[in-house]
């Protein structure tokens, strides 16, 4: 069984809640199919696994982060934090130097030759280890381990000296690298030519405190700040996560950096959500009503091609438009230029750049409010019409009085769900204007939704900041949440009756 | 529905009756004039602009799109999208010229978006087709709230959730390969949660046929999965077809997800791919109106061609629930 023997991996490997759960998980699903009382959830099993991992774990995930301070100066987890701290070294006073040389292997790995530089004959050669160009090590690594090397063998793979070592910019990489001799001596790059042997700097007292060798400073965590602290109260180190209360929570209210921009950005993403389900009803209304006229020709033809922006896939018609509404270079510009002489500023004018994403939105959306008015129409009766023109109606009477009353009441879960997707349109924003331009004196943009300046806080900016982001997605979530649960509240009357 | 405005007498009086002095047949002729009108100058601007990403995709040089015509033709965006090699001015003093060829076909990037999002519209498939089943016909505990918190809990905004998914994969990929990050199988595992809004269209399509058949089969000795396979199965196929086409035309277009799992080119969607040629300083607006083009066409004909269904599909679930 793999499923017992990742259980069984998992729980060598320190995690055993998980390896617990993932056997749960096993047992339960066992049961469920040789059961013969457990019919019903053979049915389920399946939906809910990929449900549950992907949709009720993120959600309590990002909650409980919410709950923690986790962002780019609170990154490791404290476990990780620690291990760091006990990694340090420094070359001690005695140390014993050793020439080196790299070697390439033909799988692409690395192993280091290293000769003591007082006597030759104490010669070592490492295990094959990978050593990456560039990039940035995610932390401490094992120490990679030394072996004796005797005498008349050589250390098979390409050499590399110094200066080829230098011009493979792996000279980086190598020096966050440790080794250990089989005597349990560490070694690091000391200068361009040598290894040197080194001493841990920080030993670990049994109060959780730990101790500078040399200078014989004492920090201990604050679990308050997540980091580090010396006696002074300064920081020392790298950060680490914390649990933080209702801290996010409360810099979302109080905080006037994020507070301003919040509150703007929370008012924007109703008005875009609004505008855009009444524009898009609009118009797809209109030629839902147009395209009913049982004695129009064409009307198929015209319906199809009416019906494009919703075939295309959304991101490519995103994209495109964001190359006609390019400011400088665009159609639409060269166009307005032309007719009227003036060109809005698209991208650089907040009020530009949100008439614009209204604009797309409309030409993205309306198609689906067409092929739902166009359905409702057909469900109303012809009769009805016929009555109301020996009554002496007219097209706009008929509209007002008796399509748009008989339309708009099962037409309101269809406005509600479409508000609640417009208000996390997070394609339409991230692609179109990326949220630009920027706000003067805040840290969001100006078309910024909360779901678009939640990201940015989450992935973006320099300072990504996990927990705040988590914070207003939980809240955006209850929000959206609870208009879900009208929505629902709202069909299931209307089905009872 | 909608039959010729009325044949009445205008009641106003003076000059104005006499323009409105118009009879039933020249009415009617009027308002498909006026209609036709409104069409076509809306149709102009739906159209345009996809005329103008074909323009731009054959033109010379890397505009933003904005001609109905190409000025200079030129095939070399095609051939940069479809991997084949071709000629590029290198120094325009000299003449002197070097070869492009894209280390990555943007083409595979189009291959990539079929193949993940056939395979997780399959799996919703399954997966919600079994679960709609249960809802639609079996008896158990909490059966309505757990449907409606189906449909709450997928409100939450998935983009939001990426850290806790990133976490996820980058755990699981420590343990299992395929559940890794930077692996196309686990994007398409992370797709497969996204089924409640499915289970509600396939079990408002259950609701729709009469369970008396599945009754009288069993009664003629079929198992519950035999009546949940032979008889309910063939008669769903519309709205499996349905939730196929639109789960598929949904995951070609998503990109957050996909941005955050498949990190090399290789790995990259459609939607990952086509944002990189515009993402950067220098925006490449002539290799992406090629990629456009080329993986717009065939999803849209699709579409089209499948139109019928969808219309009902959307309109059964959206509004009859």
């Amino acid at each position: 069984m793999p499923a017992l023997y990742l259980t069984f991996v998992l729980y060598q490997s320190g995690n055993a809640l998980v390896a617990l759960l993932v056997l749960l998980g096993t047992c339960l699903g066992l049961f469920i199919y040789l059961s013969p009382t457990a019919l019903t959830y053979r049915y389920l099993f399946p939906g809910f696994v990929g449900f549950g991992l992907f949709v009720i774990f993120p959600i309590l995930y990002t909650v409980y982060i919410s709950f923690t301070k986790y962002s780019s100066e609170n990154l490791l987890s404290f476990d990780r934090a620690a291990a760091i701290f006990r990694n340090e070294t420094f070359v001690s006073a005695n140390a014993a130097s050793y020439k080196y040389r790299l070697y390439v292997q033909d799988d692409g790995t690395y192993v280091l030759y290293l000769e003591d530089q007082k006597d030759p004959t104490k010669r070592f050669a490492s295990e094959p280890f990978e050593l990456s160009v560039g990039a940035k090590s995610k932390g401490p690594t094992e120490p990679v381990k030394l072996g004796a090397l005797p005498g008349g063998e050589e250390v098979k793979g390409k050499p590399l000296e110094t200066p080829q070592i230098v011009r493979a910019k792996l000279l980086g990489p190598l020096r966050e690298r440790q080794f250990v001799l089989p005597d349990e001596t560490i070694l690091g790059l000391a200068d361009l030519l040598s290894f040197k042997s080194r001493e841990r700097l920080w030993t670990q007292n049994p109060d959780g405190t730990l101790k500078n060798k040399k200078d014989g400073t004492v920090i201990r965590p604050d679990l308050k700040q997540g980091f580090f602290v010396n006696d002074k109260g300064e920081r020392v180190g790298v950060g680490f996560r914390t649990f933080s209360a209702f801290e996010n929570y409360a810099r979302i209210l109080t905080d006037p950096r994020i507070q301003g921009p919040f509150i703007r950005i929370f008012l924007w993403t109703v008005a875009f959500s609004a505008l855009s389900v009444l524009l898009t009803f609009s118009v797809g209304m209109l030629l839902a009503v147009i395209l009913e006229q049982k004695d129009l020709r064409f009307r198929a033809t015209y319906r199809t091609l009416f019906i494009l922006p919703y075939a295309v896939p959304g991101i490519l018609s995103i994209l495109i438009l964001k190359g006609l509404f390019n400011q400088e270079f665009g159609a639409v510009n060269a166009l307005l230029k032309g007719i009227f002489g003036f060109a809005p500023e698209w991208e650089t004018n907040p009020w530009g750049a949100r008439a614009m994403i209204l604009l797309v939105n409309l030409w993205l959306g309306y198609p689906y409010m067409m092929l739902i008015c166009t359905g409702m129409l057909q469900s109303i009766p012809g009769a009805i019409y016929e009555a109301s023109a020996i009554d002496g109606s007219n097209i706009v009477v008929d509209f007002s009085e008796l399509t748009l009353p008989l339309v708009l009441p099962p037409m309101i879960p269809v406005l509600i769900s479409a508000f609640a997707f417009n208000f996390n349109n997070f394609n339409l924003i991230f692609l179109l204007t990326g949220g630009g331009p920027q706000m003067v004196g805040g840290n969001g943009g100006e078309t910024d939704l909360l779901v678009t300046y939640t990201f940015n806080i989450a992935f973006r900016d320099s300072g990504t900041n996990y927990g705040l982001a988590s914070a207003i997605a939980t809240l955006l979530f209850i929000l959206v949440g609870f208009l879900a649960w009208v929505n629902l509240r709202f069909t299931a009357r209307k089905a009872k009756i | 529905m909608k039959m010729a405005a009325p044949p009445i007498e205008p009641v106003t009086s003076g000059t104005k009756v006499k323009s409105r002095m118009l009879n039933p047949e020249q009415k009617a002729i009027a308002r498909q004039l006026i209609s036709h009108v409104i069409l076509i100058s809306l149709l102009a601007l739906v159209l345009v602009p996809y005329v103008m990403v074909i323009s731009a995709s054959l033109r010379k040089g890397n505009f933003a799109p904005n001609g109905l015509l190409p000025d200079k033709v030129s095939l070399e965006h095609w051939k940069f999208v479809l991997g084949i090699p071709y000629q590029e001015i290198a120094n325009v003093a000299t003449g002197e010229t070097r070869e492009v060829k894209a280390e990555t076909p943007p083409l595979l990037w189009f291959l990539n978006s079929i193949k993940i999002s056939a395979i997780a519209s399959v799996g919703i498939i399954l997966l919600s087709g079994t679960a709609a089943y249960a809802f639609a016909r079996l008896q158990f505990k909490f059966k309505s709230g757990v449907l409606g918190g189906l449909l709450i809990l997928q409100m939450f905004p998935m983009v939001l959730a990426l850290v806790a998914i990133y976490a996820f994969l980058d755990f699981a990929g420590q343990y299992v390969r395929w559940l890794g990050l930077n692996t196309q199988s686990a994007l398409i595992v992370v797709y497969l949660g996204g089924i409640s809004g499915y289970i509600w269209m396939i079990k408002g399509y259950f609701d729709t046929i009469p369970a008396s058949m599945e009754e009288s089969a069993r009664i003629d000795g079929a198992s519950q999965f035999q009546t949940f396979i032979r008889i309910l199965l063939p008669m769903s196929l519309p709205i499996f077809a349905v939730v196929f086409i639109l789960s598929f035309i949904s995951h070609m277009s998503e990109y957050p997800v996909a941005s955050i799992v498949l990190q090399t080119r290789t790995n990259w969607t459609l939607a990952v791919g086509a944002n990189s040629f515009l993402a950067e300083h220098e925006k490449l607006w002539g290799r992406f109106a090629a990629l456009a083009v080329l993986s717009g066409v065939p999803i849209t004909a699709m579409f089209l061609l499948c139109q019928r269904f969808i219309v009902g599909g959307l309109t059964s679930g959206g509004v009859k629930e």
